[in-house]
């Protein structure tokens, strides 16, 4: 039994050296977030290596994350490394120590520069973000980590880079899950980054895994199975890669998700009808939440945890209700169309994301969580399993609009289409999105 | 107004155990297609206090349900067990006049193999969510057992399986390949 495991503690520490006073930033918001973003022009320039020496692979591993999760914000445009005319390694990083006229020209709004240096095991990365055209610093942190941990500063001051712009903190520091049959495999379940890199398949079974659903912090990941041929719940606990199946025998069960606290909410049928039950982490029943000889199934929790959005077909059609966990009568909330699924309660519990069938495939729409209001978002080809980021400002969901089913990203504001998260051969369906995995 | 940081120290929090995760697959070897079944966990991962490694493998009981077939190739090949399919309108479990037919010669069938179990797995077409049509497949099983058990086969001899849209026998997009699909098929032990 090979289990020495060293433990190597590796801290991000994101201290807020470099800020300004409150009125200052006041002055940066450059987006309205309640209106469709024109991207904005921004430089990212190369770290510049304090140590001096040719190896720039940190900055360049910092960078290309940096600038995939900008673009994929919408708020941003990359202008082209290739047209910078300042070499970072031959300038300073900060106010007074390089030219604005070099970024300028180039016609950026917005520029990313900074710096890196070894200390001892760990390296010190600092960033900073600059309004060009009135010449201020508007934000900078100081990260110290592994090498291994780049990748996870460069989401982080992705995030505070929205956060300054848009005063809404952006999304890339979370995962997605997904189902995938890439390989040549049956689907298993994935997780990544947002911006595709650490792709990791937590299954390995060649029957049928589906619904990843992620708690808020990513630490725990509850699944469909069949791979004992009886369907079961599984809950995975991520960082130790242990799982334990979820088996109240209640019926056969038909999937689930996580509630923002760790319980469980499945569906399980039993008799023809399939009803939402709440369990412990342990699978042991709370109590029935649905109790009829219909069908009931695709929870979504709402973040606060105090209600559930799920797909019922107790009206004859399937509809989307909402439910109090505590109990209490399921209200119908959607009304349009015959064939309405795959809730998903946005983050601020105001809205939920659902598709709804048209013609042969189905569109993604979003509807106030007391019904009404009901906007379709998605248009072309079929579009499906709609899934929230943590700040709520967009929707990861499977698309077959390129051919073959991806998992795409679009603003829930406008239904703009920004980028494929997926890519390769097989199909990807059933995105989950977590919550942001540091405070 | 503006919050630039959550905290006042700022950010710390554990990196390594996830960064290391990404780039390490958990692979268990997988059993050899027809190989044998109750493989015993712990041929590889760390196994924590309460919960398995992930990624353990098996084969179904019986060997011939349409999990097996599509695992080794087979699914969709026309080849039939001693029981008949029957099939279902679109979005709907009512057994059909026609397949009536069939069930009373499918419980005859049993009636003359009294030794006989049966798995009746439910199937959909691919149009709709996942989720809902595992429900609904669930619901067509069902159908199919009140059936047979009104023809006097005992419900102990039957159990029920749900696979969604998961595994169609037909896989283009036509209301003649979404027709196959609907289905109840029946899978015999001894």
């Amino acid at each position: 039994m090979m289990k020495s495991v060293i433990k190597r503690m590796l801290f991000i520490a994101a201290a807020l050296t470099l800020a300004l006073a409150p009125s200052a930033a006041h002055a940066q918001i450059r987006f309205d977030i309640s209106k469709a973003p024109t991207a904005a022009p921004i430089a990212v320039s190369a770290l510049k290596n304090l140590a001096g020496d040719d190896d720039h692979s940190v900055s360049a591993e910092f960078d290309r994350v940096l600038m995939r999760d900008l673009k994929l914000s919408s708020y941003f445009r990359i202008i082209s490394p290739k047209s910078y005319i300042e070499n970072a390694q031959n300038s300073g990083y900060d106010i007074g120590q390089f030219n604005f006229g070099d970024w300028s020209s180039l016609g950026a709004d917005f520029l990313v520069k900074g710096a890196i240096k070894a200390n001892g095991d760990s390296i010190v990365v600092e960033a900073l973000l600059f309004d060009v055209p009135q010449q201020r610093r508007i934000m900078g942190k100081r990260f110290t980590g592994g090498l291994g941990d780049v990748g996870e500063m460069a989401r982080r001051f992705a995030d505070a880079a929205l956060q300054s712009a848009t005063g809404v903190r952006g999304p890339f520091d979370s995962k997605l899950a997904f189902v995938s049959t890439r390989g040549g495999r049956f689907k298993e379940i994935y997780t990544s980054w947002l911006d595709g890199g650490g792709l990791f398949r937590i299954t390995d079974n060649p029957t049928i895994n589906l619904f990843p659903s992620f708690d808020s912090g990513a630490r725990h990941l509850l699944y469909l199975s069949y791979k004992t041929y009886a369907p079961e719940l599984y809950l995975v606990d991520v960082g130790r890669k242990t799982e334990t199946p979820i088996a109240p025998g209640l019926g056969q069960a038909v999937g689930g998700a996580l509630t923002p606290d760790g319980r469980i909410v499945g569906a399980y049928s039993r008799g023809g009808h399939t009803n939402l039950y709440l369990l412990d982490s342990a699978g042991g029943e709370i109590r029935a939440l649905t109790q009829n000889r219909a069908i009931n199934v695709s929870p979504s929790l709402c973040a606060d945890g105090s209600r559930i959005a799920f797909t019922s077909d107790r009206s004859g059609t399937p509809q989307v209700y909402v439910e109090s966990l505590d109990g209490g009568d399921a209200r119908r909330v959607t009304y349009q169309g015959s064939y309405n699924t795959a809730p998903a309660f946005s983050p601020d519990c105001k809205k939920i994301a659902y598709e709804s069938r048209d013609g042969g495939g189905f569109q993604i729409f979003t509807i106030d969580a007391g019904g009404g209001n009901a906007r379709q978002l998605t248009v072309s080809g079929s579009n499906e399993s709609p899934a929230w980021s943590p700040d709520g400002r967009y929707i990861a969901f499977g698309s077959t609009r390129g051919g073959r089913s991806r998992i795409y990203l679009m603003r829930a504001l406008d239904g703009y289409v920004i980028a494929p998260l997926t890519e390769g051969e097989g199909n990807d369906s059933n995105p989950s999105w977590s919550g942001w995995l540091g405070n | 107004m503006i919050r630039t940081h959550r905290g006042r120290d700022g950010w710390g929090i554990e990196l390594g155990a996830l960064t290391r995760a990404a780039g390490v697959a958990l692979v268990v070897a997988a059993l050899a297609l027809g190989g044998c079944s109750s493989k015993k966990n712990g041929a590889g991962g760390a196994n924590g206090a309460n919960g398995s490694p992930l990624g353990e493998n098996g084969m179904g009981p019986g060997g011939g349900s349409s999990l097996d077939q599509a695992r080794n190739g087979t699914l969709g090949s026309g080849a039939q067990g001693p029981l008949s399919d029957i099939h279902f309108d679109y979005n709907d479990s009512t057994i059909r006049g026609q397949d009536g037919d069939i069930l009373k010669s499918n419980a005859q069938w049993l009636e003359s193999h009294p030794n006989s179990r049966v798995q009746i797995e439910g199937h959909c077409d691919d149009r709709g969510s996942e989720e809902y049509n595992i429900a609904l497949g669930a619901r067509r099983a069902q159908a199919a057992k009140d059936y047979l058990s009104t023809l006097g086969i005992a419900s102990e001899r039957m159990s029920t399986i749900s696979y969604g849209k998961e595994l169609p026998i037909c896989t283009e997009e036509t209301d003649d390949c979404w027709a196959q699909n609907r289905r109840d098929h029946f899978v015999v032990s001894q």
